[in-house]
């Protein structure tokens, strides 16, 4: 075996001399000079993922700060979310990631851990000025002691529903502080009605929220093991939604398969009362509902203590860049600067800055204002956010989502599903350890 | 691995080397290797690093953005022992290629066939048949397949004429493994024309002179079409072989990424792709495709063997 | 003549109808591009939009942040002419070589090929990333197209089995008149290969023109993208997709490929018909 590791080694090494032989005279574009002068050129790439319309006001904020700042010039890279994360892989591998990237939660850790992205702390209250955001937002961005991006915006879980359903299933408005009685009750009569109570609930986010509820979480702090010991409260959740899916108050997950997008969602078809989903999304469903809808709170019992401020995504600068300091200029201009957050105006999440968020209050669509008083609502009543998740929480969740997709089946015990979650989901975290 | 190439480098050989045979042994080796030089060439500057890189990759722990570390056989272990995925991966992945492979070209022989007539229309025809296989992989197919297949889909609706109750085919892990294999077949445009291409290349003259022999159809198929076209058969059954093992695409976006329901459309690539890209278990992801390639080695030197039975090469003087 | 006209009738209804049958998807697409966005997958069940609309081929045509349709149609059309002549000269060249010569090597050569053919793109696509970044050729056509010049072994092979197919004593009629090596290929084998070469022409059009992965890496600027990267940008994983745009595009992508395809499969019909081959 030794000796074999020793071959292979040489051939990686003289692979990588190969390698470089190519072109290491002349360097080309971002990979400029070192300090970066006045009146100097300099080339920032900025990497993000969207729709249209993102595109589209982020092409202008880039030629604002351009004429603003006439030394500096930004090259867009942009693409739709699934080709945006295949370009970033490689280009970490190859120490070649743009130097401003809109990053996600949930790549957040596996891209900071392995040192991609530039510790941001360094630039708060320098280049990054963030006195007038919450403190709470700030720190979502943080792993350990370091700050690896900058939150552009929140999210807040929610319940979103169409009042006109709702009555159908003989009800006329959720009480605020609902609980998860309640909830199976709206269920029962969803179901007696003909219709749907909701669209099921993403596994990870809501079990997290139930655990939070109770003072526990998914992931242990430190990210090496599950953040709860009773496996009863897996049974509890679980048997909870496995029951409604079987009571025929939640659709199956084959039936959700066949849904193509948020235009033949049942809730926009009006088959099902509601939809469990984050905060930003609801402007969507509202556009293609065009009917008016309502924004509610979790069930309880404590729900602010399962609420979260959730990062929407963040702005982060690469580590390969090789002007940090430029970089988080431009990411202090997307996030303080009016004029940049009227035209974004909440799309990248409800900004973190107060002073930003007054600004734009009268200059939202309805749907949008109802989402920013939401997350007004939700910042007094929830808790901290319990930071990234940790690495392979992406193989937890999907193992998570398996296992749910069996227990509605009616495939698989709940207590055996319990059983299975905790021996292979502690199995792939023990590896953080 | 034995290749069909082999076997004509015996013809003529000189078994004594003399100063003169040796020089044309050399001119020979070079005429040869100037024409395949553009592959060997290639092979060294885009190829080899690559997949030596890739074989060292599947002995460490690599998640590709922190350096490889060397785990040995661990990766392959896992793979074997702990990892139930793994077995689910490879059992749907032999269902998709034994069952959709035989059906996909027996599908294009057929429809090839039926086109291989001196009809106006089948210039057009022939372009509509290879229209599935133009749309491809997109998202616009993802969604019309979901369609086709929903519970009220025209699929349900005609196995319901049949007497056939309807299928969950999102639902029922079994099931759904077929929705991928009417996919392949249904895109069976590019084999249908390799058969194509290969039924053109048959002399007519070989058909006149049965024909005045009173052979009858059936014959003739069996006669002078099968073999003559037998190479572009082998052709097409490897390549699709080979190919059915990477079929990735439609598996991704059918299953919107996830390979579901419950592992039913979990193809060998998809599982590869979710371990290195989704998971960012790069190493375990090369090991994976350092035993795809041995099956699918494995399989494709059985075909190239057996080929000697079958396969009638016309520049082999009608073996 | 009454019995031959059964036989055409069944023909036609059996081939045409079987067409419409599989066709039913790709029209279906066709239609879904003149509906209203946010009505096409309410409407799945009926085929005729109802009101029919244009705005989704003009808002599709705007294509995305500030560059038009037309320059990702542009692009692509570059993309695919340098990858189209690359991939079937070199290709052609190799099969004539593994299929016809006789040299030492040679059935190692083409078994290092088969296997080049079995290990999944997946796992090499970050060492042939990290050697394009070294050889600073990132964000250009380079590492999608010069590859392209190195030959391909899926039409290696495909052309191989076809020169296969041509008898030898073709080759050693023109050795007698005096045609050396590359002169057989050209004057005699060339010619007779012609269906293979239009075959493999249409599939290179048609992969190169459909291909993601390779664009996707190595293209970072949007001017730059091809057709395919565009289609996905008119989607959102978070907010309202703009499917009626994408099925719009994606109808008229489909065109050129179509047109070139139905170009170059007179060319697999003739074959050797024309030749005069034997007769």
């Amino acid at each position: 075996m030794k000796k074999w590791k020793g071959i292979l080694a040489s051939a990686m090494l003289v692979s990588s001399l190969a390698a470089c032989s190519g072109g290491n005279e002349t360097s080309s574009g971002s990979s400029g000079s070192e300090k970066a002068d006045k009146d100097e050129k300099i080339t920032l790439r900025m990497a993000w993922w969207g729709s249209q319309p993102r595109h589209d006001y982020t092409l202008e904020i880039i030629e604002m700060y351009e004429e603003k700042n006439p030394n500096v010039n930004i090259e867009a890279e942009y693409a739709s979310w699934d080709d945006y994360w295949k370009k970033m892989a490689p280009q970490a591998a190859a120490n070649e990631l743009p130097d401003i990237i809109q990053m996600d939660l949930s790549y957040f850790s596996q891209y900071a851990e392995n040192k991609q992205l530039a510790d941001l702390t360094p630039y708060v209250d320098k280049q990054i000025n963030t006195k007038d955001i919450n403190e709470n937002v700030i720190d979502g961005g943080k792993l350990g002691d370091k700050l690896y991006g900058i939150n552009a915006g929140v999210n807040v879980l929610g319940f979103n529903y169409d009042p006109e359903t709702l009555k159908k299933a003989g009800v006329d408005s959720l009480s605020e502080d609902w609980t998860w009685d309640d909830y199976r009750d709206l269920a029962k009569k969803a179901a007696d009605a003909g219709i749907f109570v909701d669209t099921g609930m993403k596994s990870d986010v809501f079990f997290n929220y139930y655990l939070r509820t109770l003072g526990k979480s998914l992931y242990s702090k430190d990210g090496t093991s599950l953040g709860y010991e009773d496996d009863k409260l897996f049974e509890d959740f679980f048997s909870m939604t496995s029951g409604l899916v079987k009571d025929k108050a939640v659709p199956t997950p084959d039936y959700l398969a066949q849904l193509k997008g948020i235009e033949d969602d049942p809730v926009v078809t009006q088959k099902a009362i509601g939809i469990w989903q984050w905060s930003n999304q609801f402007v969507g469903i509202q556009q293609v509902a065009k009917r008016p809808m309502e924004i509610h709170g979790m069930p309880g019992p404590d729900s602010d203590k399962g609420l979260y401020l959730k990062p929407s995504m963040f702005w982060s600068v690469s580590n390969n860049s090789k002007h940090k300091e430029e970089a988080a200029k431009f990411v202090d201009f997307l996030i303080n600067d009016i004029e940049v957050n009227k035209l974004t105006l909440g799309d990248r999440g409800v900004p973190g800055s107060s002073t930003v968020k007054d600004e734009l209050k009268p200059l939202l669509a309805p749907e949008q204002q109802q989402v920013f008083d939401y997350v007004e609502w939700a910042e007094k009543n929830s808790s901290a956010f319990d930071g990234p998740d940790p690495i392979g929480a992406g193989e937890v969740i999907e193992l998570m989502d398996s296992l749910s997709e069996q227990m509605s089946y009616g495939n698989l015990k709940v207590k055996d599903a319990a059983k299975q979650f905790r021996q292979q989901a502690e199995s792939i975290l023990s590896q953080n350890k | 691995m034995s290749s069909p190439v082999v076997r004509e480098n015996v013809q003529g050989e000189v078994y004594v080397p003399s100063a003169k045979a040796r020089k044309r042994a050399l001119k020979q080796d070079l005429t040869g290797y100037a024409f395949i030089s553009p592959f060997v060439i290639g092979f060294f500057a885009f190829t080899l690093i690559p997949i030596i890189m890739s074989l060292y990759l599947s002995f460490t722990n690599y998640n590709l953005f922190a350096p490889p570390k060397w785990i040995g056989l661990e990766n392959y272990k896992k793979m074997f022992t702990a990892d139930p995925r793994y077995w689910q991966s490879l059992k749907v992945t032999l269902i998709y290629v034994f069952a959709g492979v035989p059906l996909r070209l027996g599908f294009a022989l057929l429809i090839a066939m039926m086109l291989n007539t001196a009809s106006r229309a089948v210039g057009f025809y022939r372009s509509l048949f290879y229209l599935p296989s133009l749309i491809g992989g997109s998202v616009a197919v993802a969604i019309m397949w979901r369609n086709i297949f929903g519970d009220e889909g025209i699929v349900n609706i005609a196995l319901s004429f049949l007497g056939i109750p309807g299928v969950r085919w999102f639902g029922d892990p079994t099931a759904a493994i077929w929705m991928l294999i009417f996919l392949s077949v249904w895109q069976f445009g590019s084999s249908m024309l390799i058969f194509l291409a290969g039924l053109k290349s048959i002399p007519k003259s070989y058909y006149e002179a049965a024909s005045v022999d009173g052979a009858n159809a059936w014959q003739k198929f069996i006669k002078i079409t099968l073999p003559m076209l037998s190479p572009v058969i082998l052709f097409n059954t490897v390549m699709q072989t080979i190919a059915a093992f990477m079929t990735f695409v439609p598996a991704f976006i059918i299953s919107k990424g996830t390979g579901g329901p419950m592992d039913g459309t979990l193809l060998y690539s998809l599982y590869l792709y979710l371990q290195g890209f989704e998971f960012f278990n790069m190493g375990y992801a090369n090991a994976m495709a350092w035993i795809m390639l041995i099956i699918v080695g494995i399989l494709t030197a059985i075909i190239f063997a057996s080929s000697k039975l079958w396969v009638h090469y016309e520049a082999d003087g009608g073996k | 003549m009454k019995k031959k006209s059964v036989k055409w009738w069944t023909y036609h209804v059996l081939v045409g109808g079987f067409a419409i049958l599989m066709l039913y998807p790709f029209i279906w697409l066709l239609m879904s591009s003149f509906k209203e966005s946010s009505t096409i997958f309410v409407t799945a069940k009926s085929l005729i939009p109802d009101p029919w609309i244009w705005t989704n081929f003009v808002e599709g045509w705007k294509g995305i942040g500030g560059n038009s349709f037309g320059v990702f149609i542009k692009n692509t059309v570059i993309l695919v002419a340098l990858t189209l002549v690359g991939q079937v000269v070199s290709s052609t060249l190799v099969a004539y070589g593994f299929a016809r010569l006789q040299f030492r090597g040679k059935a190692f050569w083409f078994a290092i090929m088969m296997v080049t053919l079995m290990l999944p793109g997946e796992v090499v696509m970050i060492p042939q990333y990290i050697i394009f970044a070294k050889l600073e050729w990132l964000n250009s056509l380079k590492p999608l197209v010069i590859p392209a010049y190195f030959g391909t072994p899926f039409f290696i092979f495909l052309i191989v089995q076809f020169i296969r197919t041509i008898p030898r004593e073709l080759d050693e009629a023109a050795i007698i008149d005096g045609c050396n090596t590359f002169n057989i290929f050209y004057k005699i084998i060339l010619p007779l290969i012609k269906p293979a070469l239009a075959t493999a022409a249409i599939f290179s059009f048609y992969w190169t023109w459909d291909a993601l992965l390779g664009p996707v890496l190595y293209l970072n600027s949007p001017a730059k993208y091809t057709v395919s990267m565009a289609l996905n940008m008119f989607l959102s994983n978070e907010t309202v997709s703009n499917w009626g745009a994408m099925f719009a595009m994606s109808v008229v992508t489909l065109v050129p490929v179509f047109v070139i395809f139905f170009l170059f499969q007179r060319y697999i019909v003739e074959g050797m018909s024309t030749s005069g081959l034997k007769g």
